[in-house]
């Protein structure tokens, strides 16, 4: 699932740590990626920068993901984006031993998991680091920043240990 | 006090085309030999159908305007039509919203139909969930990645085993292995289960449902009508829907608590609780998808599921038969429409080796999208 291109210019400036599994000549990175909006463009840039961040309500104060225009509680248009710590817990766990897309072909099995942050919000990323299967729910996970292209930087997870 | 929609629709024909893969055929030709089917099954003139309510196949190349394609096709300019998106939970819908039609005095005889060529035309169920920064970026995709992810969770809290989901695939397998419409009749058994390859970890290629051709139609008018036509009347006794249209946002998403609600309102309206129901139809795009509407349905308690369905209790001869059709696992993968076709064939006493003894209250239910959709229908006799 880490296939750092890495190249120099793209290399985050971060303390997070950064994808672990050894660098080798890698093929074009061909999985989905998303598209740049003007709505989900801090996102992006932040994970390009070391950091995941979510929208904060400037009304209620409510932490939001999926990215919306709107926040769900109160509706208003005014926001911040607040970085969090990266850490949670899998809240879900599976497994894909199918390939419904060519880039994941030679990935399979590969694990997704939706990760319960501690700030609030869960979103869908992979757990790295280990086995697919061995990842289990309650699992205490930190975020990674895996550059995948010189635009875009996924974010994604792996164990962490109790006392971070 | 008796609610006022009790027993205010009935379903008067039902009709499936061939099912499985029918070469030739298109969403279409399926749709219209479905409704052909049912019209006869009804004994109602082409011309008293007075409303079209439609599901458009994944296949269907008129996309939102199938009502419009259809209703040009089969000669109908009815008073009351559209069409509805809400995958597996559309044909509930469909019903619910011909009932309301029929009440209003808005329509009389109202056909609700679908069609799809999904094994031979092309289907796209494989698509990637969502929208905005889509789950594809983590390779989250595909009709089993969120019943993977509910039954990951289900397994994690309560215990449910993937042997306790095998048992709903050779429930609905045994019933369909009864069934001479159905397209998989072989049985099989819970080891054949676990043997078969994963799809998405913790499923099973035996805990999904078949992609199938197909088409359905029901007709529904009101219980007046019905008594004058050519079947035994099947009265809609209660019917609910709800939905969740947050996922991430919800904590509980993944256990579709609407579920709950769509059934409590449909047991409300028919005056009716979990102990009444002799026979259920329960919406299985993959089996996880059964054992919580056991759960939502109150006939065990929440995390209890996996246990309840062990032992034969969901098979035909014992405590609530299940999917006696063998369901979208088995039967054929029509969206749940001909769960709600068995159901009526149940309460008319037309299911032969797999009729349900005595059997005079029957559920169906029916859940789409990202599960974000239910709804329930509580079935009666005459």
């Amino acid at each position: 699932m880490t296939e750092s291109a890495k190249p120099e210019s793209a290399v985050p400036e971060t303390g997070m740590p950064e994808a672990t599994q050894p660098e080798s000549v890698m093929p074009p990175y061909n999985k989905p990626l998303p598209v740049l909006t003007d709505d989900n463009r801090p996102f992006w840039d932040a994970c390009r920068g070391g950091r995941l961040s979510f929208q904060c309500c400037s009304g209620c104060g409510h932490l939001r993901y999926p990215i919306s225009p709107f926040c769900p509680e109160c509706l208003s248009a005014d926001f911040a984006w607040n970085p969090v710590s990266g850490r949670g817990t899998v809240f879900a766990s599976v497994v894909f031993h199918q390939a419904y897309h060519p880039g994941f072909k030679g990935e399979v099995p590969y694990n997704v998991a939706l990760i319960q942050l501690e700030e609030g919000p869960r979103m869908y990323s992979n757990v790295v680091g280990v086995p697919p299967r061995e990842v289990r729910v309650g699992d205490l996970v930190e975020v990674l920043f895996d550059p995948v292209t010189p635009e875009i930087t996924v974010p994604r997870f792996r164990p962490r240990g109790t006392a971070t | 006090m008796s609610h006022r929609l009790r027993r205010r629709g009935a379903i008067v024909g039902v009709g499936a085309s061939a099912q499985g893969k029918v070469p030739g055929s298109t969403a279409l030709s399926l749709a219209v030999d479905a409704f052909k089917r049912a019209l006869d099954d009804s004994g109602l003139r082409k011309n008293q159908i007075d409303g079209l309510l439609t599901l458009r196949g994944q296949t269907s190349p008129e996309g939102e305007q199938n009502y419009l394609r259809l209703g040009e096709t089969l000669g109908i300019n009815p008073r009351w039509t559209g069409g509805m998106h809400m995958g597996g939970a559309t044909a509930g819908a469909l019903i619910q919203q011909a009932v309301l039609a029929i009440d209003a005095g808005m329509a009389t005889h109202v056909a609700c139909i679908y069609g799809d060529a999904a094994a031979t035309g092309g289907g796209v169920f494989n698509r990637a969930q969502g929208w905005g920064d889509s789950s594809s970026i983590w390779g989250f995709m595909a009709a089993a990645a969120n019943s993977a992810m509910t039954a990951s969770r289900h397994m994690a809290l309560y215990g449910t085993t993937s042997r306790q989901l095998g048992e709903v695939a050779v429930a609905c397998r045994h019933h369909a292995s009864l069934n001479p419409d159905a397209v998989m009749r072989q049985p099989i058994t819970v080891d054949d289960h676990q043997a078969s390859r994963w799809i998405v970890e913790p499923l099973h290629l035996l805990d999904c449902c078949l992609v199938s051709d197909g088409g359905v139609c029901v007709i529904v008018s009101s219980a007046e009508h019905a008594r004058d036509l050519r079947q035994p009347v099947v009265p809609i006794l209660g019917m609910g829907q709800a939905h969740t249209t947050q996922t991430l946002g919800r904590e509980d998403w993944w256990y579709a608590p609407h579920q709950k609600a769509a059934v409590q309102d449909a047991y409300a309206m028919a005056g009716v609780g979990a102990s009444d129901i002799d026979v259920a139809q329960l919406y299985d795009n993959f089996t996880i998808s059964v054992l919580l509407w056991l759960e939502h349905a109150g006939f065990c308690a929440p995390g209890e599921a996996g246990a309840f369905v062990e032992g034969g209790r969901i098979r035909l001869g014992g405590q609530l038969p299940v999917n006696t059709a063998g369901g979208n696992l088995s039967e054929s993968f029509m969206e749940g429409w001909l769960h709600i076709v068995e159901g009526v064939r149940q309460m008319r006493g037309q299911c032969g080796p797999r009729q349900v003894p005595g059997a005079e209250i029957c559920l169906t239910t029916g859940r789409g999208m990202a599960l974000n959709c239910a709804n329930a229908l509580v079935l009666g006799k005459g």
